[in-house]
């Protein structure tokens, strides 16, 4: 018997480069046939995505599709019923969530969540609490520094008192902490100025170019996959496109049914 | 310069509070004396509860089952087995912590109200069993145990103020370590603190093992002072929450917070009863609701608001 998710990779539709038969990509992270939800109500029947070296995803679809599921389910946040993750060739499925940080895939959660009370420094401290060593912490904190100079001059600073972009840039900053191999970002622009959306891809640009790829969920379609090397499209759950970027971008059904025309 | 002035300042004040504190029971009368130890009991169990909950944000209805638990164990150790005060109270904490380990690994995945109501029924069902025919061999039944421990007032005394001054010195340490940090990212987000690889599980547990230990602790000293212990006094849920209404009066979630509750409480407790046996219920509850509409975040919480206090969370 076939697997249920075999079924749904066959009527996807993939676009291919014309002249070539297949894009090779090389997986960091790999999701197959992925079933999940909250509880008994289930999101997700069967999403089969992957991440390349170097590359950033972008992970679209209409509202309810399931993109963000798909980020708690690969962290950890959410029980998988049925599928498989595998993270640098090793499987991470239902792993716990503090696991499958010390493996090196940070998640950048939905809404900026910064903690109010706390300062710029203790968020870096508690991003990189998974580090054992000193001295390895203080080349993480030097490094999300240089990606992020103005963090230090406000590193006594409360999250609180800091605008909305600044604390979506300080939520970045402290999942660079544990120096990851994978960044998941869920809707990073959510709720920022066209400024600070430009301003946030800028630096998840740089944070690829510096060799961590991204796989980011986005509900400004058209932008994120501007960015994108790969692309998918999720809808009520299952794959329904996939491709290269700018050929998503391209792609006449994508454009009528997700980019608005 | 000048901060550092500031510190030997504070350290020097410190010293001498300390000093006029332990040199107490030379000058003071046995009533005053009664009095400061009911503010140190209340200052351990109000610090102890804050410890866990007022870091977790889970709000703990047992804390009567922590001190009911260590209370019986150390009177059982010290009445049926004579053994040695000092060494019985560190028995009792050590059960309790260990239990709790067990009821936290349990219970700590529910959250709000159903974790509240959860050691309610806790505490509830132990006093219950405590009382019956089943475990009487053992605890005596409902009637109680009462004993003599051979210690003196003031032996008491410095017993409590050393653990007071302990479980506020582990609050104020806890606090401003990074695992006070993993505990406040667990309070404001929990999901969040997990997605940085917080297990926030194993976190809860210890917190709330080591709250139970020094809370026990305090329950063993408290049922020492009053020679006696019964199942309706020690899992009395006055117990649970009287600690509780201290620390949300003093701030919750502060270090000091919850020992400005406690002495505070407590004397206005003492002024009230004494002066207007009538109507002191009705006034405390006046000055409560008085102290919720407009100071929240308690006395601590309101100070450090109106910049009268740095907004650290080491005070």
């Amino acid at each position: 018997m076939k697997p249920c998710w075999s079924i749904i990779l066959e009527d996807k539709n993939i676009l291919v480069d014309e002249g070539k038969v297949e894009i090779k990509r090389d997986n960091l992270l790999f999701i197959e046939g992925l079933v999940s939800g909250y509880g008994k109500m289930e999101i997700l029947h069967g999403v089969s995505l992957s991440v390349g070296k170097g590359e950033i995803v972008g992970l679209i679809g209409p509202n309810g599709a399931g993109k963000s599921t798909v980020l708690k389910a690969v962290g950890g946040l959410l029980k998988i019923t049925s599928g498989k993750v595998v993270f640098l060739g090793e499987e991470i499925t239902n792993h716990p969530p503090y696991q499958i940080v010390e493996k090196g895939m940070a998640f950048n959660p939905q809404g900026r969540v910064v903690f109010p009370e706390m300062t710029v420094q203790e968020h870096l401290d508690l991003g990189a609490w998974t580090i054992k060593e000193r001295k390895q912490k203080e080349e993480a904190l030097e490094r999300v520094y240089q990606l992020f100079p103005w963090l230090r001059e406000k590193r006594k600073r409360r999250a609180a008192q800091m605008s909305g972009g600044e604390q979506q840039m300080l939520s970045l900053a402290r999942a660079m902490m544990i120096q990851p191999k994978l960044l998941l970002l869920d809707e990073p622009s959510l709720g920022l100025s066209p400024k600070w959306v430009q301003t946030v891809f800028e630096k998840i640009v740089e944070i690829k170019n510096s060799g961590i790829p991204c796989l980011i969920v986005e509900q400004k379609a058209a932008m994120i996959l501007e960015y994108s090397d790969y692309g998918y499209v999720l809808e009520m759950g299952k794959n329904r496109f996939e491709g290269k970027g700018h050929d998503l971008l391209q792609n006449p059904d994508v454009r009528r049914l997700y980019l608005g025309g | 310069m000048g901060k550092k002035f500031e510190r030997t300042q504070i350290i020097i004040g410190f010293i001498l509070f300390m000093a006029f504190l332990i040199s107490i029971p030379f000058f003071a009368s046995d009533y005053w004396m009664t009095l400061l130890v009911l503010i140190l009991i209340y200052t351990v169990y109000a610090s102890g509860w804050n410890l866990f909950s007022g870091l977790t944000g889970y709000t703990n209805f047992g804390l009567a089952w922590f001190i009911g638990i260590s209370g019986y164990l150390s009177s059982i150790l010290i009445a049926d087995y004579q053994w040695f005060w000092l060494l019985a109270w560190p028995m009792g904490g050590l059960l309790v912590s260990i239990l709790s380990m067990g009821v936290g690994y349990i219970l700590l995945r529910i959250k709000g109200v159903y974790f509240a109501i959860s050691m309610v029924a806790l505490t509830e069902g132990t006093r219950e069993l405590f009382g019956t025919g089943y475990l009487e061999p053992i605890t005596h039944g409902g009637k109680g145990i009462p004993f003599v421990a051979g210690i003196r007032l003031p032996t008491l005394y410095w017993s409590i103020l050393f653990l007071a001054f302990a479980t506020v010195f582990i609050c104020y340490k806890i606090t401003s370590s990074r695992f006070g940090l993993r505990l406040v990212a667990i309070r404001e987000d929990e999901q969040a603190a997990e997605t940085l690889g917080i297990h926030t599980t194993k976190e809860k547990i210890i917190a709330f093992a080591l709250s139970a230990f020094l809370v026990g602790l305090g329950g063993a000293i408290h049922c020492t002072y009053q020679n006696y212990i019964d199942p309706n006094y020690a899992f009395n849920i006055q117990l649970t929450l009287t600690p509780i209404v201290m620390t949300l009066f003093g701030g919750i979630g502060t270090v000091f917070g919850p020992v400005l509750g406690a002495t505070l409480f407590t004397f206005i407790h003492e002024i009230l009863w004494a002066e207007l046996t009538l109507l002191y219920m009705a006034i405390f509850g006046a000055i409560l609701m008085i102290l919720i509409l407009f100071f929240p975040q308690g006395l601590l919480g309101w100070m450090k608001e109106k910049g009268i206090l740095p907004k650290i969370r080491k005070i």
